[in-house]
């Protein structure tokens, strides 16, 4: 096999100098994809490391991106003036997205909600918020916010696009390190142990519900800076960024790509999105069918995604898991 | 050390325990038995708050468990290992023995020598996967791990189930040892008599949902006919 950690520098390698070789089109391209595959790596963990199928989380990428364009348009009542940096912006992106998951999270994981019926609510939820901004004059509808301020930080404006690039690449860079950390610390331990079999995670005396809260208010800024990074490189946001459709699109480069690896989610982000942008033009519609029939055969010959071997180290931490196996044991048991 | 009192509680819509009274001295190794579907399982996880309590109390060392969710269960000081012995496969040796620490204080959190001494096997395997390891391996693994979580009280759940004999006699052996060495009070649900019989120093019988029958580990090695009244199918 490969030495391990070889596909990921090249990974590496190729983000670092992408942006001294690609022509500008290029670059605008993949700024978006870092933030897409950082908004897929947040999915990651919550999916993939704790096994919460958050159906709706595409809500969190929105909120971000939206609290980011208020803040740096200074549409926040009141606040015009004082909090309107790029800064600002992502803070406040980051830690309204943080509380509103604790506050969501203590509903949902409180109420003993798992699986399927997870999924259900955090899709019902995205539903409901991205109907909530359609329908809000404030925040332009259907049409979103336009014209959202480039990113500056300390008079250092981010107007060129090879810039900007790189700003969004260290974040990513920086949010994969800081994810991979928790999933590789005592934490991250415990949230497995909670993935492989609750009851018995809380008979080595952890509070599942609470570790599950904490992890979703985790994802969720993680989410929240990606949504920011997005309203800021794309000048723009609309509801579309925090409904069903992307909700739906995010689950499937996150599952497409490896969704027990956080580098494997990240390229399963840039592959579908790549291929969407090339593809979709040509083909038109059938785009659609044929990434749902990739998707299909992934599922079913690639249960790791497409890149789960590749790019993450199978022996190592906390995350190595075969959700098959411990499935058939606990069928197994008998009470 | 233990002590249950009326306890009741419900498995789906039948009533799997009707009224238990246990109790369970400090440093002993108790044995629980009776046939299939007597509601010894159950009332460990009963015990352990994994199933509704409906009426009756549970105690330990004096102080009321009963109701209290399962993780503070835990940290009062009672290990479990379930039936099945719920390993986590995917996890190598030492991370399965970590998960049982991580609970105190990071400098706290060190495996103590003894539990090698018990289970030298889980030193030299220690970066091995839980799950290629046999059935008694895995055991003694899920034994280890209850231990280094430094309960008062162990509950185990049929240690012996699907075992190699000379495997089951290998941790009936650890576990005596383990209780004389420590003092730590253990309540044991086996069918195993030969190994009831090695380690126990008394023993209840269930049926139907209660206590039929609990006496002295002697008692029983006089009458035999103590355990085909409540044994035998």
């Amino acid at each position: 096999m490969l030495i391990p950690g070889i596909p990921r520098l090249l990974v590496l390698a190729f983000f670092l100098l992408l942006p001294f070789v690609g022509n500008l089109y290029l670059v605008n391209q993949f700024t978006l994809l870092l933030v897409y595959g950082m908004f897929a790596m947040s999915l990651s963990l919550l999916w993939g490391y704790v096994g919460l199928l958050c159906f709706g989380h595409a809500v969190f990428f929105g909120l971000g991106a939206y609290i980011m364009a208020m803040v740096t348009k200074q549409m926040i009542p009141g606040m015009d003036g004082i909090l309107s940096s790029s800064l600002a912006g992502i803070l406040a992106a980051v830690g309204f997205n943080a509380l509103f998951a604790l506050i969501l999270g203590w509903f949902l994981f409180y109420g003993r909600l798992s699986g399927p019926y997870l999924g259900i609510v955090t899709l019902a939820i995205s539903v409901l918020v991205e109907r909530i901004f359609i329908n809000w004059y404030y925040t332009g509808g259907y049409n979103g916010i336009s014209s959202v301020p480039a990113l500056s930080f300390a008079g250092w404006e981010f107007s060129d696009p090879r810039h900007l690039y790189l700003l969004v690449f260290v974040l990513s860079l920086c949010a994969y390190l800081f994810l991979r950390r928790v999933v590789n610390s005592p934490f991250g331990a415990i949230i497995s142990a909670i993935k492989h079999n609750e009851a018995r995670a809380e008979s080595f005396g952890f509070h599942a519900t609470k570790y599950k809260i904490k992890v979703f208010a985790i994802g969720a800024s993680v989410a929240g800076l990606a949504g920011a990074l997005f309203a800021a490189a794309a000048e723009f946001v609309s509801p579309t960024e925090l409904g069903f459709k992307m909700s739906t699109e995010v689950l499937i480069w996150t599952a497409l790509g490896g969704r027990e690896g956080l580098i494997a989610s990240f390229m399963g982000a840039v592959t579908v999105k790549l291929l969407e942008n090339y593809l979709s033009e040509a083909l038109s519609e059938y785009w659609v069918l044929i990434i749902g029939f990739i998707f299909l055969l992934s599922v079913i010959f690639f249960p790791q995604g497409l890149f789960g071997r590749l790019l993450e180290n199978r022996n190592k931490g906390w995350s190595v898991t075969s959700p098959q196996r411990s499935k058939t044991k606990k069928e197994g048991r008998v009470c | 050390m233990l002590r249950v009192q009326g306890l009741e509680a419900s498995y789906g819509e039948s009533l799997a325990l009707q009224g238990v009274d246990l109790s369970v001295e400090i440093g002993e190794i108790k044995a629980l038995m009776g046939r299939n579907g007597m509601g010894k399982s159950t009332l460990l996880k009963a015990i352990m708050g994994l199933v509704k309590i409906r009426r009756g109390e549970v105690a330990v060392e004096g102080r009321s468990v009963t109701g209290m969710p399962t993780f503070q269960i835990a940290l009062e000081g009672v290990g479990y290992v379930p039936q099945g012995r719920e390993i986590f496969a995917s996890f190598s040796v030492l991370e399965n023995l970590r998960v049982g620490l991580l609970r105190f204080p990071r400098a706290e959190r060190v495996i103590p020598k003894e539990i090698y001494d018990y289970f030298p096997l889980l030193k030299e395997r220690e970066n091995q996967r839980a799950g290629s390891f046999s059935g008694g391996q895995q055991q003694m693994l899920a034994i280890a791990r209850a231990l280094v979580g430094r309960p008062k009280l162990l509950l185990l759940d049929e240690p012996s189930e699907g075992i190699q004999p000379s495997i089951v006699e290998e941790i009936a052996e650890i576990l005596k040892k383990i209780n004389q060495e420590t003092g730590l009070t253990i309540l044991v649900v086996e069918q195993n008599i030969n190994m009831i019989s090695d380690i126990a120093d008394s023993c209840a019988f269930m049926e139907k949902g209660r206590i039929a029958y609990a006496c002295a580990m002697e008692e029983i090695m006089r009458d035999e006919s103590i355990i085909t009244r409540y044994m035998s199918v």
